[in-house]
């Protein structure tokens, strides 16, 4: 899963990077508005994560502009103004959620996967299909009743498939959602990955569509 | 008067006018009673004499016919007394029956008091007699009083007309300001919009216009401090954010490498939330000390720029930043001593934060035109004209700048250069390159 953090505060901004890279998210960090926009022309996210008061261009403006050319990324604005006239009108330019600085960060991660949860139009938290349950919020993973652990890779690889079961994703994409900005990417990583995720949890659960990618079947 | 209590223009003029109205039918019904009753007396005087004169020639048979023009003939004190008395002292003749004159000492008009009434009597001694015509005196005042009253009748007629008339041409004038009143009643306590002028009296127009400057005054005030809460909710929350975000790195961090650098930056987030919290005391003192009136003593501007400088060396030399200070002219002026470090300092910090690394930054002290100006110059990047009027602004930070700030830096020089009735200019350096920034203190009186 990729996603955009939009801060300018350096100290909240590596902060953040750092603790949703470790929840195996792939993390683009920009410092203001304008290279909000830019980021967002040129790469496809599954989450924004906005703050309001950015320099060059507030980000009451880019969340309009996302809204604006029909994007339906989910963005979750994260900022300290706290009126509820602003929280209003955040939610009504086309934010999907709003949460308060300082947030308590695993209630910002809660969000962010049911954002993403949303997003891939599921309400319900858990996964299950022929005997694999899997839960993404605690990241528990049951085959057969039996439990399984997965490396953070693995998760990273297998989320996205997750999201949108019944969708194909390319290796490409996969790798995108793999890897933020400057992270090194290994050439056959994603296969390495699924592979190791099909000897855990069964060849069933991800499936190869020839030429085309990977695929998780609807539950 | 009891009018004097009354708060309402309204009862206050109509009580005024009525007070003047019956003032003046009073007066006026004096003057015409006592011009009426001259008058009276002249007319009557005249007729007594008439009166006398004629009856030297001879007694008429009858003295009815006299006192007729009178105009209530029916009352019998409207008519004249008539006494003769012949050369020795006997009367001749009486007119009336029931009074009964005294016969005349002196000759000519004179008073007489008899029976609880003033006669009028006019005496005109002839060879052969001696002729009396006396009068009533309360005819003659009754005369003045109808004519005094019927000058009074059109004016206590055309009072309570006048009162309704002006109480009419007072409520309809003070309309506008009930109007002014119900609209200001009807507002909410942030509703500071002008009050429409339209349609009111020249006398209070004037008045509503002050108020509405005031409002106007008043609602920026308002505003500004509304800015401030909103930013400092903001400014205040990003560092605890920051704070608490390093403190799930510190606790979420494995390893012994991933720790340490969690730590710095806890420790890091820790000296920024302090640094702000320092800054807006430091701004909340200056503000305050603006109004407590601490008094003022000499400074030595030369003197504080090197302390300021000692302040800020470890800074700059972290960064490569030539700091120091050039022309400084020995020269005092009235201040706060810690003020104006806080406030070289912060200028000073400033310059060195903006400044790029191996940069330089300038301090000069000089005296011209009269007045002290510090000049504070570096060779960093510079303000945008468009930004030189903000950054003096709470929490306003130049759109762009990388560097964290608190953004209170320029708001506290502000602060104390308001203290010190000093102005500020932000502009570019021309020798330096980057932003030049020139304290100009008011001429001091004592300065040396």
């Amino acid at each position: 899963m990729r996603l955009l953090l939009v801060e300018d505060d350096t100290m909240i901004g590596e902060s953040v990077q750092d603790l949703l890279r470790a929840e195996h998210y792939a993390v683009d960090w920009v410092q203001d508005g304008e290279n909000a926009e830019t980021a967002l022309h040129t790469q496809t996210y599954d989450l924004v994560l906005l703050d309001l008061g950015l320099p060059r261009r507030d980000g009451m403006a880019v969340l309009r502009g996302i809204r604006a050319r029909k994007e339906r990324v989910p963005v979750l604005i994260a900022t300290a103004r706290d009126s509820v006239d602003q929280r209003i009108q955040g939610l009504d330019a086309g934010a999907d959620d709003y949460v308060l600085k300082p947030y308590d960060l695993n209630e910002l991660l809660a969000r962010i996967r049911a954002l993403l949860r949303r997003a891939a139009g599921r309400a319900e938290p858990v996964y299950e299909h022929n005997g694999v349950c899997i839960n993404p919020a605690t990241r528990e993973v049951r085959v057969s009743e039996r439990p399984v652990s997965l490396s953070s890779r693995e998760w990273a690889v297998l989320e996205p498939l997750l999201a949108r079961p019944g969708a194909v994703l390319s290796r490409a994409q996969l790798e995108e959602k793999l890897y933020g900005w400057g992270d090194e990417i290994s050439s056959n990583a994603v296969e390495v990955y699924i592979h190791g995720l099909r000897k855990k949890l069964g060849a069933q659960l991800i499936q190869n569509v020839r030429g085309v990618g990977y695929v998780v079947p609807k539950a | 008067m009891s009018a004097l209590s009354l708060q309402s223009l309204r009862a206050r003029l109509l009580w005024w006018l009525l007070a003047v109205i019956v003032l003046a039918a009073v007066v006026q019904t004096a003057i015409v009673y006592r011009t009426a009753l001259a008058e009276a007396d002249d007319i009557f005087d005249y007729q007594m004499q008439q009166m006398a004169t004629s009856l030297r020639s001879g007694l008429p048979v009858g003295t009815a016919q006299e006192g007729r023009d009178s105009t209530d003939a029916e009352e019998e004190n409207d008519d004249f007394i008539v006494q003769v008395w012949a050369a020795d002292g006997s009367p001749v003749f009486r007119s009336a029956t029931q009074t009964t004159l005294p016969r005349p000492t002196v000759a000519g008009y004179s008073s007489v008091r008899m029976h609880d009434t003033t006669y009028r009597v006019f005496s005109l001694q002839t060879r052969s007699s001696l002729i009396e015509v006396a009068q009533d005196v309360s005819v003659r005042r009754e005369m003045a009083g109808t004519l005094a009253l019927r000058a009074v009748g059109p004016i206590a007629v055309m009072a309570p007309l006048l009162v309704l008339i002006v109480g009419w041409v007072v409520s309809q004038s003070l309309a506008p300001l009930s109007r002014m009143r119900r609209q200001i009643a009807a507002r909410e306590v942030e509703d500071l919009s002008p009050v429409s002028e339209v349609g009111l009296p020249s006398e209070i127009q004037p008045l509503v216009h002050e108020l509405n400057l005031l409002f106007d005054r008043v609602g920026q005030a308002f505003q500004a401090q509304q800015h401030f809460v909103a930013d400092a909710a903001h400014e205040l929350r990003s560092p605890l954010a920051a704070v608490r975000l390093q403190a799930e790195g510190l606790q979420r961090a494995a390893g012994e490498e991933a720790r340490a650098i969690a730590a710095a930056r806890l420790f890091a987030g820790v000296d920024r939330s302090t640094r702000l919290i320092e800054q807006l005391l430091v701004l909340a003192r200056q503000e305050a000390s603006a109004t407590s009136q601490k008094r003022p003593q000499l400074v030595g501007l030369a003197d504080m720029a090197r302390l300021a400088v000692a302040d800020v060396v470890p800074a700059a030399q972290a960064r490569g930043i030539d700091v120091g200070v050039g022309q400084a002219d020995q020269t005092t002026v009235q201040g706060h001593p810690e003020a104006l470090r806080i406030l070289m300092r912060n200028l000073l910090e400033n310059a060195i934060k903006y400044t790029p690394c191996g940069g330089r930054v300038d301090v000069e002290i000089l005296v011209r035109d009269g007045g002290l100006v510090l000049c504070v110059e570096d060779s960093g990047a510079g303000i945008p004209p468009a930004d030189r009027g903000r950054v003096l602004d709470r929490f306003y930070r130049v759109s762009g700048s990388q560097t964290s700030g608190s953004g209170l830096g320029l708001a506290i020089v502000k602060a104390i250069v308001e203290l010190h009735r000093a102005s500020i200019t932000l502009d570019a350096s021309p020798r330096l390159g980057g932003l030049r920034v020139a304290v100009r203190f008011p001429v001091d009186p004592q300065g040396t």
